[in-house]
């Protein structure tokens, strides 16, 4: 850590002298924070892609009613299912929102490059190294544990997998150390933190719960590798059984998911008043709900190892359990005063006395959809969540678990993607197709209602968390549930929403694609942004901005009129 | 007073990078301890439940392990000495004080060896052999990290690099070595005094 970091007036002069080349040399030496965020953003697309092509192939396997078996036995089914689970939470909602901070959070706190650029630089090649490693092991018959036993070759092969992941986790510590350092201390003049945008501030809140909790789940594979490697075979446990999954599942089960998918709210706080062309209505409020939904998603207590095998029956689960979906209907409720307050308020920063579009209408902007659409999935994944908690429903080992993971991550994925559509102009120099984008953002919102939904309901007709085909399988699981006709209705219909999420993203692609071609000019401020990052070029230049940004004095610098003694006029 | 009112507001003064840095990365060093640690508490609770030997008696001796814990306590005063000595741009008793808290370091590291090798224990052996393995090769790994961060800090202030106004990264070497400090104090506890 020591030796990448580089003092200001060398960022500086980095900045002013950094040519802009493109291709594998400027790939691999490059300490520009904007092109290290692409690396994460197209890493973490790449494995949009695979997840959701996996999860196509598992909810079909799993709407089909006879016994053809798609993954060749029911312990490869439990490996991609286990894949498609972690791939999600530490292959794609992570580094999708760790390359969005590390393109916009410097220009939104007006630094000019991130903090420790070289370690940032180092955290995404040791990510797509961690997680080749991860998904090749996996290919050849690693993974978290399996369900028939284990030969020598796949104790090596799931060895390997707890490497991958680990050094997946790893690489997103190290990203988390630079992104919060960078809030924290390089934010301008006048930036407390209660003026920090919504958006850097949910990244600060996120990264500091994913460094609190993170390395728990590194503490948890360093002991399950060792004893794999030669201790007493009691942390492993690799004889046959999901043992390995089931204690590091605390990562993609609620508290802990929840962490994921505080970006969320970051992203509807900065959008919300873009769309409403005024101030944030609930600035002050919005940066506290922040906050304590991060408080209640630390999740490293909750598993196994530190709670016994009913740790979600315990009171401090319950009560996270009760009250998550609190913050996130708080967050809706401010951007909803936000835009709907609008009209009536009388605010002399709206555009409504000159006549501007309402801020209703701006809502059908891709932004506007993505981040309402991500906010409502994120609240049916709290309310879901809080029905899990219910104790006499019983939902733990049920679909429930799996319909919270589900809305929570593509709520995280519909925000992340609704963020390069509104920040495209800064992470590449284009807009985004706004029809294309429109269809994406629908796909993706229907097909997690879908696909949460189903498995929700399923949860109360008793199916069991690792689906029926596995509960027919394995005698060492759940009995089969006794409604399992409408179970096997309800997963034709999540098979359905995972076809819709799949071309939602393939529509990404294709977005993207095109706007690569496209040489149209960009205005610097499409959207009338209110951040720090709308105030330099698209793409911006080396080191952001051309002149330092001047004394912030509220959350919304480009509303502000400030005289050059740095006043508020 | 009077003279003071025309004049704009100071700059912010931001907490330095490497510090604020540096206490991100030790918080999530101390973590990662815990989820091991608390591993080690849990299982050494349920052993002595069911009525179980944890260790064997007498294979943990204290004597080394409280020759660890006194070299640290030394370190603490000589790494704060250093931050000290930057900051009054003293800079023959910075060299001096990294130095020393690099050879406690190199020192440390002597000292786990002999334990690790005095006590006999296997990795395989049992629960409670297998985390004594864990716990204390957790606390070598921060420990080479910790020394490290010591020498690369020596080196850069013979190079020059640290006067009063840039005495970053002898603090945050400090603030490293210190959570090293008190990862031990744990270990020396629940291990080493309460075996």
């Amino acid at each position: 850590m020591t030796m990448t970091d580089s003092p200001p007036a060398a960022d500086t002069a980095l900045a002013a002298t950094s040519p802009r080349v493109v291709g594998l040399f400027d790939a691999l030496t490059t300490t520009d924070h904007k092109r290290i965020g692409r690396l994460w953003l197209r890493a973490g697309l790449l494995g949009l892609l695979a997840a959701t092509l996996v999860g196509v192939v598992l909810t079909i396997e799993n709407s089909n009613s006879s016994p053809d078996d798609v993954f060749g036995g029911v312990n490869n089914y439990f490996q991609y299912l286990s894949l498609h689970r972690f791939g999600l939470v530490l292959l794609v909602a992570a580094p999708l929102f760790v390359g969005l901070a590390t393109v916009v959070v410097p220009m939104q706190v007006g630094a000019t490059n991130i903090a420790f650029p070289r370690a940032a630089h180092g955290a995404v090649w040791l990510f797509m190294i961690g997680a080749v490693i991860t998904v090749v092991s996996v290919l050849s018959g690693g993974g978290w544990g399996a369900l028939d036993g284990v030969n020598g070759t796949e104790r090596d092969a799931i060895a390997l997998t707890l490497v991958g992941t680990g050094l997946v986790i790893v690489s997103l510590l190290a990203a988390s150390v630079c992104v919060a350092t960078t809030v924290v201390s390089l934010r301008t003049s006048g930036m407390n933190l209660m003026r920090v945008p919504l958006f850097a501030w949910s990244m600060l809140v996120a990264t500091g719960v994913w460094l609190l909790t993170l390395p728990v789940a590194l503490s948890n594979l360093v002991l399950v590798y060792f004893d794999l490697r030669g201790g007493p075979g009691t942390f492993g446990d690799a004889q046959g059984s999901d043992a390995i999954y089931s204690q590091i599942a605390w990562l993609v089960e609620q508290p802990q998911i929840y962490a994921f998918a505080i970006p969320v709210l970051g992203v509807l706080g900065t959008i919300a008043p873009v769309v409403a062309k005024r101030r944030h209505a609930q600035h002050v409020i919005a940066v506290a709900l922040i906050g304590l939904f991060g408080l209640l998603s630390v999740g490293g207590w909750s598993q196994p190892w530190f709670q016994g095998s009913n740790y979600d029956e315990k009171f401090v689960f319950i009560v996270f359990g009760l009250f998550a979906a609190v913050p996130v209907l708080g967050s809706i409720g401010a951007a909803a005063d936000t835009i709907v307050g609008r009209a009536s308020a009388g605010d002399p920063d709206s555009d409504a006395s000159a006549g501007g579009e309402s801020g209703l209408a701006g809502l059908s902007s891709v932004h506007g959809l993505g981040a309402i659409g991500a906010a409502l999935l994120l609240l049916a994944g709290t309310v879901a969540g809080l029905a899990r908690v219910i104790q006499p429903w019983d939902l733990g080992d049920r679909t429930t678990v799996t319909s919270v993971m589900n809305l929570v991550l593509f709520s995280a994925v519909a925000a992340a993607i609704a963020g390069i559509w509104f920040w495209a102009p800064k992470i590449a120099g284009h807009e985004l197709a706004v029809s294309t984008g429109r269809l994406v953002m629908l796909d993706i919102v229907a097909g997690a209602v879908l696909l949460g939904g189903a498995d929700f309901v399923s949860g109360f007709l008793e199916a069991p968390a690792f689906g029926y085909r596995v509960v027919g399988s394995s005698a060492s699981l759940m009995a089969e549930p006794s409604n399992q006709s409408l179970i096997e209705v309800l997963n034709v219909v999540g098979a359905i929403g995972a076809v819709l999420i799949a071309l939602g993203v393939l529509g990404v692609f294709a977005a993207m694609a095109k706007a690569m071609r496209s040489s149209e000019v960009v205005d610097d401020n499409p959207y009338g942004g209110q951040t720090l990052e709308w105030t330099t070029s698209s793409p911006p230049p080396p080191g952001n901005f051309s002149e330092p940004p001047g004394r912030v004095v509220s959350e919304a610098p480009l509303l502000d009129t400030v005289n050059e003694n740095g006043e508020e006029a | 007073m009077v003279a003071t009112t025309g004049l704009p507001a100071p700059e912010t003064t931001r907490p330095r990078s490497l510090l604020v840095g540096t206490m991100f990365s030790c918080a999530a060093a101390f973590m990662f301890f815990c989820g091991v640690i608390g591993v080690y508490i849990l299982k050494r609770a349920e052993a002595r439940g069911e009525g179980a030997e944890w260790f064997p008696e007498g294979a943990v001796e204290l004597g080394p392990s409280g020759f660890i814990f006194w070299t640290l306590v030394l370190s603490v005063f000589t790494v704060q000495w250093a931050v000290q000595a930057i900051n009054a741009d003293d800079r023959v008793n910075a060299y001096v004080a990294l130095a020393l808290t690099g050879l406690f370091g190199a020192a440390i590291f002597n000292q786990m060896w002999f334990i690790i090798n005095d006590t006999g224990f296997a990795l395989a052996a049992d629960n409670a052999q297998f985390l004594f393995f864990v716990v204390n090769g957790t606390f070598i790994v921060f420990l080479i990290a910790a020394v490290v961060f010591v020498a690369l800090t020596t080196v850069r202030a013979l190079a020059g690099q640290f006067g009063p106004r840039r005495a970053e990264a002898v603090s945050s070497a400090a603030v490293a070595w210190n959570t090293v400090v008190f990862m031990w104090a744990v270990v020396y506890y629940l291990i080493y005094i309460t075996k």
